[in-house]
């Protein structure tokens, strides 16, 4: 313990002694971790609007003709007992040519030249969030198309598929941005940590000889650079919040309809970006460290 | 305390040291001599495993030296005080600091520490010096230095390495007087040296060795 305080004495002095090339090792590793954040922030946020809009994403199934009213039916209790139909709404033929009666407007006169009724019956169907894959979505096309008295089933295919892509697609550019700044801040501390031990090399030398263990000569550098770590990472955060209500004011004034959309990280996620600085400055001082030999 | 059994040391396949044997007893001062090169430097190495025997086997006070894990090492240097020809003083930290950090090793309270630091300044007449930078002593203060340094952890072996150096002769008495003080509180001595008039008419033993082979041992 006593041999703990006194490491933490020394890496305090020293941290002040060095205090130009831990100054910039700290504040590359903010700014590494204020461009991760930012990016998170964008992911998360993207998605949650992506989740609002597929709120709206339906099936529509289209019924044969001449199917009796009891026929109807059943295919509506059909879907009700499907666990991944979240909601049902049944469109009559009269319900359908009402509505296109209603799209077209002053041009209504074109379906004067129809004797009856040229739209079929129609279930729109909304799906659970979970059964938005694509490939969800066609297994349950084709299962529903194989039922008598269905048509056809449409969806929107290529909105869904792109919805996919960009979220895909944001998850592995985050996790690849992710990997290379986390390795780049290992890689920041472990040089920075390295000169310093360079730097204290006759130190060292001189400890070993009065009998120091490795751990003795070890602790100090560790807990240097996760200081620096800590501070960095601290720093990041608290421009990630600056940058955030920055743009998000900025945003609302240039979008009204965004206010309130844009969120930042929820309360208990807030200590993540500082303790991502410490813990990898420390692995970055312990490779810089090494094995000590006497 | 101090048992050479036939140790040979070798750098790039030539010798340094040559089947030596000796034992210094428990509480003994005593001198190696020789001319420069002779593995004076090296045989003190020997003894605190900054360098390690290629054969032979050296015991100091009931550490097996050659066998020893590099984690161990520390705990036998603890019982080994050394005094350096080069001093190995750090620049950034004061005298007090220097001397504390042998106790700051062996993790003693920091009340321990500064008793302990005052009283073995006082030992060597430097308390008036503690707060001073050793760029700032004379090499006779900073020699004093070390020897306060190296004694403060009252360690069962002291080992100096040409101690006179670059000592005017006045300065030189006083630092072996120190080293008889040390020994007679019952820590073993072994003074390297080639400075004749360091051992002669002392009456205490004294190891002869040239290129790197125990020549004689004599009373000086």
């Amino acid at each position: 313990m006593r041999n703990f305080i006194y490491s933490f004495h020394v890496a305090v002095k020293n941290l002040w002694r060095e205090k130009w090339i831990n100054i910039l090792t700290m504040l590359t590793i903010a700014v590494g971790l204020l461009i991760l954040g930012a990016f998170i922030l964008v992911t998360v946020n993207m998605d949650a609007m992506l989740k609002r809009w597929s709120k709206d994403f339906g099936l529509i199934v289209y019924l044969k003709e001449n199917l009796s009213p009891e026929e109807e039916k059943l295919l509506g209790e059909y879907f009700k007992e499907d666990p991944d139909v979240v909601e049902i709404k049944y469109i009559s033929k009269e319900l359908a040519l009402d509505e296109l009666r209603q799209t077209l407007g002053s041009m209504t006169s074109i379906l004067e030249g129809f004797e009856e009724n040229p739209l079929p019956a129609s279930y729109e169907l909304k799906l659970k969030r979970e059964a938005l894959s694509p490939v969800r979505i066609l297994q349950k096309t084709s299962q529903i198309k194989q039922l008598s008295g269905v048509e056809d089933v449409q969806y929107g295919e290529k909105w869904l598929s792109s919805l996919n892509t960009m979220t895909e697609g944001m998850k592995i550019v985050g996790l690849l941005l992710g990997t290379i700044i986390f390795i780049a801040i290992s890689f920041v501390t472990y040089s920075t940590i390295k000169i310093l031990f360079y730097r204290r090399l006759d130190e060292i030398d001189t400890l070993k000889l009065l009998g120091a263990t490795r751990r003795f000569i070890r602790y100090p550098f560790l807990m240097e650079g996760f200081f620096i770590g800590t501070l960095g990472g601290l720093l990041g955060f608290i421009s990630l919040i600056a940058l955030y209500s920055f743009v998000s004011v900025k945003m609302t004034d240039f979008l009204p309809s965004f206010s309130g959309v844009i969120t930042f990280f929820p309360l208990e996620l807030y200590p993540v970006i500082p303790l991502a600085g410490a813990v990898l400055s420390l692995i970055g001082s312990f490779f810089a460290v090494g094995k000590i030999k006497y | 305390m101090i048992q050479f059994i036939e140790v040979s040391k070798y750098y790039d396949n030539e010798v340094v040291i040559k089947d030596i044997s000796f034992l210094i007893e428990k509480g003994e001062l005593a001198y190696i001599t020789g001319p420069s090169g002779a593995g004076k430097t090296t045989l003190l190495k020997l003894i605190y495993r900054a360098e390690r025997p290629d054969g032979g086997r050296i015991v100091v006070a009931g550490w097996d030296v050659g066998d020893l894990m590099q984690k161990t090492i520390p705990f036998l240097r603890r019982n080994v005080g050394i005094v350096f020809q080069d001093f190995k003083l750090l620049s950034n930290k004061t005298v007090f600091e220097n001397i504390a950090l042998s106790l700051r090793i062996h993790a003693l309270h920091t009340r321990e520490i500064k008793e302990e630091v005052n009283e073995v300044l006082k030992d060597v007449g430097l308390k008036h010096k503690a707060n001073d930078y050793p760029q700032h002593l004379s090499g006779g203060e900073q020699q004093r230095v070390v020897i306060a340094r190296a004694m403060v952890s009252k360690p069962t072996v002291l080992l100096a390495d040409e101690p006179t150096g670059n000592l005017d002769p006045e300065t030189s008495t006083m630092i072996m007087k120190l080293f008889r003080e040390i020994n007679a509180r019952g820590t073993t001595v072994l003074v390297a040296t080639h400075h004749r008039e360091l051992f002669s008419g002392t009456g205490r033993r004294v190891i002869y060795i040239k290129n790197g082979e125990l020549i004689k041992e004599t009373v000086g």
